[in-house]
């Protein structure tokens, strides 16, 4: 027993003898060759980034693997600025989703990095940390998932993700950044949508004059309430599709823009269901008014073609939905109704949205 | 080896007093039926009673306050809002583990949602937030139901969207009488209740699409006469044992 005792307090005091360091595997200055933990370690820590769930809205969706941090958000806004993404270095996120456009593309179709034109107009990047569904077509269900998308897209940045990993890892930067936002060493392409999602998460328009009126902080003219009145009734119908504060339902809809056959099948091509021909995501109305050219093919260049649209009734096809009850018919606005209707649609514009840095 | 078997058979008695008696789940299923038939969405083969015929592209709905009662004067809560979807089989039921043994003997449940539920806003984390949501400007809230579907050969869509207006009320309750005694021999059982779309528009008061198909949101006589045309013959309640 005392030969045994002996034994430790020497394999104790040998061991006293080694260097001093931080002994713990998860430590980011973890020392396998040190055997005394001297308090140095020093471990993986980021910032958390809240989301102020702003007034009329729910509660955002954020991916519990994905949690938001200033490291990533500011990660992911240099990505979504940076053409490295692109194959040739030219075309970056915001080229196409441009903030004076509410991060859209004043242009109907956007030209890609080998100067072709897509076929469906940008999309406005407003609030979707509230919908769980995106792209015109419904194609993916998380910003995550959609971020794969555009980077290889052979119209537009037509880039590999083979070869965005290999420039992002020799960029020292880059390299620091990930490792500061994920705590990795070496850089995917999963952790660079992870990132691009949460700067996205962040682009919340919550303070139009719409909002200021919703908080009871400032007063509608009688134009725009006159125009309130008839986007709220089913005059107008408008609220059907485009109610609640983000003004959208998230849902898809065919309001009646073509009679078949359909040059694009929207949500048909991705679910396969050809009940759903047709049907394209329903889109905010939040900026509408800076996000000009509008539809998803970007057809009607100016608010009152689109004002003229419904009006008129739409076309009608098997896929048309119930809400276009005055197909054929016409909602048969005034001159003064139809303008009354605009100007409210200008109070969904978010001043400081459109000119954020 | 006495002492053995002794403590065997405690073990055995211990661990059978306390095996759960067969518990009872009760699966509440939402139906919709068309003159008796399963409703089949899209598919012009209904006529209305004014003689329209017509088809069913979308139903949504809320029922709320779903409670059983029993003889000695216990409710049981199942559901406090339950939103049905026909395009989305997950909202056709759903189920209460462990109903507690009693003599069940009707069941309530509200179509749409009463005056306290009925906020603007309430249930703006639920999924069927911005499908429903009835705007602020015409009283708020959310709607209580909306169907629609096409009318006249498929030429014309109809819209018949339910709920408070401007502040009124016109969600109801039905009581129906069930017979359910829930003991710990009777096993799993369901209770369906259905709607019958084609009665929302026949009695009392016969209404056609070509008149009011254009919508009715902020018709106050219209709400009145379907919620009459619900409370009449509607709803059905089926137990299944």
């Amino acid at each position: 027993m005392k030969k045994l005792m002996y034994l430790v307090l020497g394999t104790s005091l040998l061991f006293s003898c080694k260097k001093e360091g931080c002994i713990d595997p998860i430590a980011l200055n973890y020392n396998p060759d040190v055997h005394i933990n001297n308090g140095s370690c020093d471990y993986f820590t980021t910032t958390p980034y809240d989301i102020i769930t702003p007034y009329g809205f729910p509660d955002m969706i954020i991916p519990e693997d994905n949690p938001m941090t200033i490291e990533g958000v500011q990660l992911g806004k240099k990505l979504f600025n940076d053409p490295i993404l692109s194959a040739n270095n030219t075309l970056a996120c915001i080229n196409c989703h441009m903030p004076e456009s509410s991060f859209s593309d004043p242009n109907q179709f956007s030209t890609g990095i080998d100067g072709f034109l897509g076929n469906r107009n940008s999309s406005a990047l407003i609030n979707l940390g509230w919908s769980s569904s995106f792209n015109w077509d419904g194609s993916s269900t998380t910003l995550e998932e959609q971020a794969f998308e555009p980077i290889t897209n052979s119209l537009e940045m037509h880039n590999s993700w083979n070869n965005v990993e290999n420039t992002l890892n020799q960029d020292e930067e880059y390299l620091l950044l990930f490792k500061q936002a994920y705590n990795i060493d070496y850089i995917d392409s999963t952790h660079v949508v992870m990132a691009i999602a949460q700067f996205e998460r962040t682009l919340i328009s919550n303070n139009s004059k719409f909002d200021k009126y919703s908080r009871g902080e400032e007063v509608f003219t009688t134009s725009e309430l006159n125009g309130f009145a008839i986007f709220n009734s089913e005059k107008g119908d408008c609220f059907h599709c485009h109610g609640t504060s983000l003004l959208t339902d998230n849902l898809f809809h065919n309001n009646g823009l073509d009679s078949e056959p359909f040059l694009d099948f929207g949500l048909g091509n991705v679910t396969k269901n050809t009940s759903d021909n047709g049907k394209f995501k329903t889109p905010t109305l939040r900026n509408i008014e800076v996000s000009a050219p509008y539809m998803h093919d970007g057809r009607f260049a100016t608010l009152e073609k689109v004002i003229e649209h419904y009006d008129s009734g739409g076309h009608f096809s098997s896929t048309v939905d119930p809400l276009m009850k005055k197909l054929g018919v016409g909602l048969n606005l005034t001159n003064q109704e139809k303008s009354d209707l605009i100007a409210f649609l200008k109070t969904l514009t978010d001043y400081d949205y459109i000119t954020s840095e | 080896m006495k002492k053995i078997l002794f403590i065997t058979s405690l073990i055995l008695i211990t661990f059978s007093a306390c095996e759960k008696p067969n518990q009872t789940d009760l699966t509440l299923n939402f139906t919709q039926t068309i003159d008796g038939a399963e409703l089949t969405t899209n598919s012009m083969i209904y006529t209305n009673s004014a003689g329209e015929d017509y088809d069913v592209q979308t139903l949504k709905y809320l029922i709320s306050d779903i409670n059983l009662h029993s003889d000695d004067g216990y409710t049981l809560l199942l559901d406090e809002v339950h939103f049905i979807d026909i395009s989305d089989a997950s909202t056709f039921s759903f189920t209460i583990e462990d109903v507690p043994n009693n003599n069940y003997t009707s069941i309530s449940y509200t179509m749409g949602l009463d005056t306290i539920k009925n906020t603007n806003n309430l249930y703006i984390n639920e999924s069927y937030h911005s499908a429903m949501a009835w705007p602020e400007t015409n009283g708020g809230g959310y709607h209580y139901m909306k169907l629609e579907g096409a009318y006249n050969n498929d030429s014309t869509f109809y819209n018949t969207h339910t709920g408070g207006t401007m502040g009124d009320d016109y969600s109801f309750n039905n009581v129906e009488d069930i017979s359910l005694t829930v003991d710990d021999d009777l096993g799993n059982v369901s209770i369906n209740l259905n709607m019958e779309i084609n009665n929302w528009y026949n009695s009392p008061n016969q209404i056609e699409f070509s008149s009011y198909g254009m919508g009715i949101m902020m018709n106050m006589m219209m709400q009145m006469n379907i919620q009459m045309n619900g409370i009449t013959d509607v709803f059905s309640v089926d137990v299944i044992k």
